[in-house]
């Protein structure tokens, strides 16, 4: 398969978004939706063919090589050259076929679970160009590609999640998550600089001039860094904070749990499979510097532990299905990070393809049940809908499992190689060990709220949604154009039905993924030799191999579940009920982020606008227009002083003449001539 | 001062000088316009004798013609229409600028004569020959070599004479 | 005529000179004023005459303009002074008498249209 494949894989997906984005509405018109939605996802169906093709095509070689795929100069000024060029390599194909497959079943849900909105071609059209922009971050061959990517991507983001603009807490969720982006962003960039001064400053010869790709740009900054280990850790820093912005980790991880105001196929795609793993795609394409700089690697360990811990424990306090698969979304995205700080960059790739397959499920199944019980979220008002959805409830259960770790499934595997990667390994000090231990402890709680969450939807007592009010019948107006409450809120007489083909089709695919993708993948290290297969350069071949490690999480996972379990099997204890007041009250403290949330918002948003406000009343009023205003009236006062000569009384006139005239002749007199020959 | 003899044309000059420095401060200090016109005719003949002196006697001529037959008679003429001659017509108040005009005067003379005169003490015999001032020659100055401002005055005049006739108009 | 030198003359016109300016300054009736400017202009004529007479020329060496000429040089200024003055008068007083027609009194200090 010729490697030139991949600018079909890049523009498919682009033509999708032009073709909905421009002629949609009117397409929607004469074809109809269905055929509207097939042709909204062939385009992502045909680039992870192409991809699997490419994908064979590296993988056939003993050794696989990356292969650069060149196209035309980009930006070529003043020594520094970065040209439109794609990189065919594990990692970057690894992403592709996640993106593509996991994406082109995520747009075959969409057809059904958007099916009664009128925007239909608006949610593909932005659906496909973040597709599009995903794959330009993964695929480009050099960082400035992978920023534009990046920028793509969280434009997207923005754009799907305020995608039911007319309610305001959409768009405002929309704008947070897009500014808590920039944070990261700039920081990304501030590192994007620091590595061409670097290079540049050890006057080290880059091919071509190309600074910022990977193949020209890792050698020669691995021998900058080698004489310069702060610089190091300074670059990675600056990286992790960009990864830090995009893959939700503490402090910026505040946008990630409004973003479920989006439609759910959104969260699946983006802030589940995709997105929000683009932090650790950068982790492994930049590991050198973090190889060269233990420091940052501590760092990235413990933040990635913090941050694991933290969600996990708000997760207890969330009664909105969908917000705690995000606070879930956050702690497995801190596993991640444990790997990466660790050395074990492959553990952290590997915990992306499973986390995609599982959270996606996950998310699509939340899907699944909001979309039958007439949009409502509250887990509060579920309950015994196993009986009523048993193909959600089936594939829910695999990805309950396996974001548990139970023996056997996907996630256990990887959790595995976190873990025993994290505990094994000194690269990054204690930290390292530390954050396993941590680790550990996490996937207990994952396992807990987990069931948790399984059982307060599909278990119980009784079905609690039975309590509501019932509403008198009324017509359903055509179109459902407004929010997505949709105009009926759910009822006591509600009759859950389960969702359509297209539906769950793609559940069932990604349970068997969720399933049986560890398996395959953790062969004799099969992925670790994919990624890597001349191993990591400055760390040398890792160690994952803890006495025990295994029985301890066998225990972590089933005790959690069992706890899980245990305290909900009665459906809602009374602690935990609608009336808030009685919540325990870290419980209360967790719903509300341990109000950090709050404090962002104080700090920084409020905090600007006040000093946007004082430089304005300040800088603006009294600085710039005091010295223009006061130039003007110290013009004015000045020529007001010098009119009072302007008498117009002609004895003045000449009595000032004459006072000249003595001036003039005294002058001379006494000062040219020195008082006379 | 150097040394020159007091000769009989010195004293006359003298007479001269002092008569016209009177006048002069004559036409200044007097309220009454009238007094300060006659004063002026006064200083203007006292002029032409001055200038008689200096050999200078189409010049002479001259002035007693232009100055006091035309200029000063003008001037009466003025007066008389407009009744000045009433000195209540100008109180004076009491005006600082009279002081400090009077003191900025003599200032500047103290300053001008200081400056000019010392060098000129040793001058003096004159050196143009004694006829330059006669009618033949100042006639012939003026229609050879300087004919171009004698037609430029003339025009000067011609000016004078529409503009006055203009003011005069009652109605435009 | 000889022995009175120079500086007699000139101190004489510098005298009647400044008395004219002492008469602009001081006094507030328009035609006082012009008077004195007649004062000052008649000052002007004597100091030139006396110089063509007594033939100060101090560029000796090396002007165009031979000592000779300028004894008809300075009586031509005083040509041109004596018309100059003659047209002035007639002009202003016959702007005095245009403003007479307007205002009762002609106190110069009133003429302040020209205040700004």
């Amino acid at each position: 398969m010729d490697n030139n494949a991949v600018w079909l894989i890049i523009l498919l997906p682009i033509l999708g978004f032009l073709i909905q984005g421009l002629a949609g509405p009117s397409l929607q018109r004469k074809i109809g939706k269905k055929a509207l939605g097939v042709l909204a996802v062939l385009p992502i169906a045909a680039s992870f063919v192409l991809g699997l093709m490419l994908t064979q095509g590296l993988a056939s070689q003993e050794h696989a090589e990356a292969v650069i795929v060149s196209g035309g100069s980009w930006i070529n000024i003043m020594g520094l050259n970065i040209p439109f060029e794609w990189v065919v390599d594990p990692l970057s194909m690894t992403m592709v076929l996640i993106i593509t497959g996991v994406g082109a079943l995520i747009h075959l849900y969409s057809t059904a679970y958007m099916a009664e909105e009128k925007d239909f071609s608006r949610f593909f059209a932005y659906l496909n160009l973040f597709v599009a922009a995903m794959l330009v971050l993964v695929l480009g061959n050099n960082l400035p590609l992978l920023f534009i990517g990046w920028e793509g991507v969280g434009l997207c983001s923005y754009l799907l999640i305020g995608f039911w603009y007319t309610d305001t807490a959409n768009t405002k969720a929309a704008n947070k998550a897009f500014i808590v982006n920039r944070v990261g962003d700039w920081s990304l960039m501030l590192g994007l600089f620091l590595i061409v001064v670097v290079i540049s400053g050890a006057n080290i010869p880059v091919e071509d001039n190309r600074y910022l790709s990977y193949d020209a740009m890792l050698p020669a900054l691995t021998t900058a860094l080698k004489a310069n280990p702060a610089m190091a850790t300074a670059i990675a820093l600056l990286l992790f904070g960009g990864a830090a912005g995009k893959s939700a980790q503490f402090p910026l991880y505040v946008w990630l749990p409004d973003a479920m105001a989006g439609p759910t196929p959104v969260s699946a795609l983006i802030h589940a499979a995709t997105m929000v793993t683009s932090g650790v795609v950068l982790l492994n394409r930049m590991n050198i510097v973090f190889q060269l700089s233990p420091t940052a690697s501590a760092v990235v360990c413990a933040v990635g532990a913090f941050t694991a811990l933290f969600a996990a424990i708000i997760a207890f306090g969330q009664t909105d299905i969908k917000k705690v698969l995000a606070y879930s979304t956050v702690s497995q995205l801190g596993f991640m990070f444990i790997a990466c700080g660790a050395g074990a960059y492959w553990a952290g790739m590997f915990h992306v393809t499973t986390h995609a397959f599982f959270k996606a499920l996950l998310f699509l199944g939340a899907g699944a049940v909001i979309h039958a019980m007439s949009h409502e979220q509250d887990m509060r008002h579920y309950g015994k809908l196993a009986k009523y959805l048993p193909i959600t409830f089936g594939t829910m259960m695999v990805g309950t499992l396996a974001i548990a770790g139970v023996p056997g499934l996907s996630g256990f595997y990887s959790k595995e190689a976190i873990l025993g990667s994290a505990i094994a390994n000194s690269h990054a000090g204690q930290l390292s060990a530390i954050s396993g231990w941590v680790g550990l402890g996490v996937a207990a709680l994952t396992a807990m709220y987990m069931g948790r969450l399984a059982m307060l939807t599909f278990f119980g007592k009784e079905e609690r949604w039975r309590k509501l009010p019932v509403a008198e019948h009324h017509d359903h107006e055509e179109g459902h154009d407004d929010d997505h409450g949709h105009g009926h809120a759910l009822t006591g007489d509600h009759k859950p039905k389960e969702v359509p083909v297209s539906m769950w089709l793609p559940l069932v695919v990604l349970a068997v993924l969720s399933a049986g993708a560890g398996l395959i993948l953790n062969e004799g290290k099969r992925f670790e030799h994919w990624l890597y297969p001349s191993g990591l350069s400055q760390l040398g071949e890792l160690k994952h191999e803890v006495p025990n490690l295994e029985i301890y999480s066998y225990i972590a996972a089933g005790l959690g579940l069992l706890a899980g379990v245990l305290v909900y099997i009665g459906g809602l204890p009374a602690k935990e009920g609608l009336d808030e007041t009685k919540w325990a009250r870290w419980r209360s403290a967790a719903a509300n982020q341990f109000g950090f949330d709050a404090l962002m918002t104080n700090l920084f948003a409020e905090g600007g606008r006040d000093v946007a406000i004082g430089t304005s009343s300040f800088l603006e009023d009294q600085v710039i227009d005091g010295a223009v205003e006061g130039s003007a009236s110290g013009t004015r006062n000045f020529g007001g002083w010098l009119q009072q000569i302007q008498t117009g009384a002609v004895r003045l006139y000449a009595m000032l003449m004459l006072l000249g005239g003595v001036g003039f002749v005294g002058y001379f007199l006494f000062i040219v001539n020195r008082g006379g020959k | 001062m150097a040394g020159f003899a007091i000769t009989g044309e010195l004293l006359f000059f003298v007479a001269l000088a002092g008569l016209a420095m009177l006048s002069a401060v004559g036409v200044v200090a007097f309220n009454n316009a009238v007094r300060s016109a006659l004063c002026l005719v006064l200083n203007f003949f006292v002029l032409a004798a001055i200038y008689f002196t200096l050999n200078a006697e189409m010049m002479g001529i001259t002035q007693v013609v232009v100055y006091t037959g035309a200029i000063m008679v003008l001037f009466l003429f003025v007066i008389m229409l407009l009744n000045i001659g009433a000195p209540q017509l100008l109180s004076d108040k009491k005006d600082p600028k009279t002081a400090v005009g009077m003191t900025l005067g003599m200032v500047m003379f103290t300053l001008v004569a200081l400056q000019v005169l010392p060098g000129l003490m040793s001058k003096t015999q004159p050196g143009a020959p004694n006829d330059y001032g006669s009618p033949v020659n100042v006639g012939r100055a003026l229609f050879t070599g300087f004919v171009i401002p004698f037609e430029a005055v003339s025009i000067l005049l011609l000016i004078g004479i529409v503009g006055s006739i203009l003011l005069a108009k009652r109605r435009f | 005529m000889s022995g009175v030198p120079l500086a007699a003359y000139l101190a004489l016109g510098l005298f009647m000179f400044m008395t004219g300016v002492v008469g602009v300054v001081i006094r507030r009736s328009p035609i006082v004023i012009f008077m004195c400017i007649e004062l000052m202009l008649n000052a002007v004529n004597l100091t030139f005459l006396a110089f063509a007479r007594y033939q100060f020329s101090p560029m000796v060496a090396g002007n165009s303009f031979r000592e000779g000429q300028s004894a008809m040089a300075g009586q031509m200024m005083v040509i041109f002074v004596m018309a100059v003055a003659a047209a002035e008068v007639a002009v202003g007083l016959g702007i005095i008498m245009a403003i007479f027609r307007l205002r009762e009194n002609i106190d110069i200090d009133e003429m302040n249209l020209l205040k700004g």
